[in-house]
């Protein structure tokens, strides 16, 4: 343990380098360069950046899969290559698989008696965890012919079976419906509410956006930038005004007082907002993708 | 921190997790429909023990055990190989062990758990292959001494003490203790291979490559003793071959520890120390081969 890590981090990542050898020649591969940054407990951080900038495999590296070939990675400040350091940790790898031959029941009650649970506690929980993720349809089917947004879902159910502190998602929402993926936006922020922590990456930034306090991007294993996602996102001196049956008349009176009141102010839009293509899938959809299609 | 968040205590050993995986491991193997084997197993033993009517009674018990036993072994020798190459590439390819080994659960009881469920199965298995076989041996037993009865009634000469006599010399080829122990003696065999591939799969890269070594390993194993005499007393070869033969009989189980086989056949029992102290090198074998593959696995990039 180093001394500088504080009681409230959750995630400590200190000049992290992973070099891969590949193929017969070991050329090397810099996947993860001089990385560093903190994740203090309570907070969501999301990690973000194109394909192959070295998202997963620093998750990888947290949760000990992966040895670091320089610097190191702490879980509440264990470290991660210590086995203890995962006892209070969930994981959902990205595009994650299971073993075919159990149902999503057995698989959660599997994944539960490694972190030591058992009887009516794991029995409750499983079925609980069936419930969130939307699967109590499906828990007696084997996981072998799972879809993928329902490979997705039992990722996290099983991420989620021992009540982690900190949860770990690489690409929760891929392969997810919408209204799936608006459930698990909505669950990271009750998990929030409740204290835990969690780190998670995604290619959708309207999410991202949505659920996350702390947002780091990286590019080419590096951390280009980071910071609180309101100081990275806000334009600050602009505001927006959205107005329901405004008739031509008042919005002729709102730029006569823009243009009146002060010279500084300038109108850089105004018109009828556009709904999203999110919305307009979930108005129009109403198969869910946690019910059998009817 | 709210304290609906429950901080759990961690084990460094945990006997609930190396059986939840070895239950898994032996559901797996069981879903692979590996145990098919135990029905040609069945109607091999059933054929050896019925259709060879025209020799001497002893000679068809003979018969009998020798191509049963030699299924037997063949048998659990491959579902050792077979079993345990597959597990960890196949985990490592499906990534199940991302998800497993994010949990806490060290990688030794991993492997501890996956060694254990093939031993299950194979443990299994020839426990049902030795009453399948006990069944087929009796069943034989007693109608040869049935026949034998009848001739000697036929000739007038059954008196209690030729009755006797033939009970006694077909029950020594018959079923015996013996055949139990040759049972297991064949299960430590297969224990140890299965050891044996479980540490060439913690670092080769492919099945097939595991699956080719850990087979010529089991045909040299049985060789063993010529090869260690010969690296033990032979002096004039030197240098290469001096040192590959030393490693050989380093690694390499001495295979025919375990092959009470011939002793079942011809009725001679085998003993308690025997037995136990055949126990004993299986379990030095077991135990160093998978601390071995721990070594090697405990660094394994996944
Ligand atoms: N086991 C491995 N062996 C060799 N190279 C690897 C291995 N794992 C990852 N890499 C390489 O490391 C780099 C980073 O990969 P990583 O999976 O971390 O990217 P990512 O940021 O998660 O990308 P994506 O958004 O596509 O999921 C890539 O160039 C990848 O090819
Ligand atoms: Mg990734």
């Amino acid at each position: 343990m180093t001394p500088d890590i504080s009681p409230t981090t959750a995630v400590s990542v200190e000049n992290l380098t992973k070099i891969f050898k590949i193929g017969m020649t070991k050329k090397a591969l810099v996947a993860v360069r001089d990385l560093s940054f903190k994740v203090n407990q309570g907070e969501v951080y999301g990690l973000i950046g194109p394909n192959g900038c070295g998202k997963s495999t620093t998750m990888k590296i947290m949760l000990g899969l992966v040895k670091a070939t320089q610097g190191r990675t702490a879980i509440f400040g264990r470290n991660s290559e210590e086995v203890a350091s995962r006892n209070n940790v969930g994981f959902l790898p990205e595009n994650p698989y299971f073993y075919k031959h159990l149902s999503a029941r057995e698989t959660l009650h599997f994944y539960g008696k490694l972190c030591n649970m058992k009887g009516s506690e794991l029995h409750d929980r499983a079925e609980a965890m069936l419930t969130l993720t939307g699967l109590t349809h499906a828990a007696d089917r084997r996981v072998g012919g799972y879809s993928k947004g329902m490979l997705q879902r039992i990722g996290l159910a099983q991420a989620l079976i021992n009540e982690p502190r900190l949860l770990i998602l690489d690409e929760p929402t891929a392969g997810v419906d919408p209204v799936g993926s608006r459930r698990i936006r909505d669950l990271i922020l009750e998990l929030k509410q409740r204290g835990a922590t969690i780190v998670v990456t995604s290619h959708l930034l309207e999410q991202i956006q949505e659920v996350c306090d702390h947002v780091g991007i990286m590019s080419n294993g590096q951390m280009v930038k980071e910071g609180k996602l309101e100081d990275l996102i806000s334009v600050g001196n602009q505001t927006e005004i959205i107005l329901e049956d405004a008739s031509p008349e008042l919005l002729e009176q709102i730029r006569g007082l823009i243009n009146k009141n002060d010279q500084q102010t300038k109108l850089v839009s105004l018109g009828k907002p556009r709904t999203t293509l999110e919305k307009l899938f979930l108005e129009s959809t109403t198969q869910t993708g946690d019910q059998e299609p009817s | 921190m709210t304290e609906s968040i429950t901080t759990q205590k961690y084990k460094a050993f945990s006997v609930i997790r190396i059986w939840t995986l070895a239950a898994n491991t032996v559901t797996q193997l069981l879903r692979m429909r590996i145990l098919a084997f135990l029905t040609v197993f069945s109607l091999i033993a059933i054929a050896a023990g019925f259709s060879f009517p025209t020799m001497s009674p002893e000679q068809q018990l003979k018969l009998l055990k020798d191509v049963s036993f030699g299924s037997l072994q063949i048998f659990s020798i491959v579902i050792a190989i077979a079993a345990t190459s597959i597990l960890i590439p196949k985990d490592l390819e499906d990534r199940t062990l991302y998800t497993i080994l994010s949990k806490p659960v060290p990688r030794y009881e991993y492997l501890i758990g996956k060694l254990l469920g093939v031993l299950l199965l194979i443990g299994g298995g020839l426990l049902i292959m030795d009453l399948i076989l006990s069944a087929v041996i009796w069943i034989k037993q007693s109608l040869i001494i049935t026949g034998q009865i009848a001739a000697l009634k036929q000739e007038q000469s059954a008196t209690p003490e030729n009755v006797a006599a033939i009970k006694m010399i077909i029950g020594k080829y018959g079923l015996t203790w013996g055949v139990h122990a040759g049972v297991f003696a064949v299960f430590l065999k297969a224990s140890v291979i299965a050891a044996l591939s479980l540490l060439i799969s913690s670092f080769a890269s492919s099945t097939l490559f595991t699956i080719v070594v850990a087979f010529a390993f089991t045909i040299i194993g049985h060789g063993q003793q010529l090869l260690r005499d010969w690296f033990l007393h032979d002096t004039l070869s030197s240098g290469f071959g001096k040192i590959i033969s030393g490693l050989v009989v380093i690694i390499c189980p001495d295979l025919k520890l375990f092959d009470v086989v011939d002793k079942v056949i011809t009725g001679e029992i085998i003993s308690a120390v025997t037995l136990a102290s055949m126990g004993g090198m299986a379990t030095l074998y077991i135990v160093g081969y998978t601390a071995t593959a721990y070594l090697f696995f405990v660094d394994k990039e996944l």
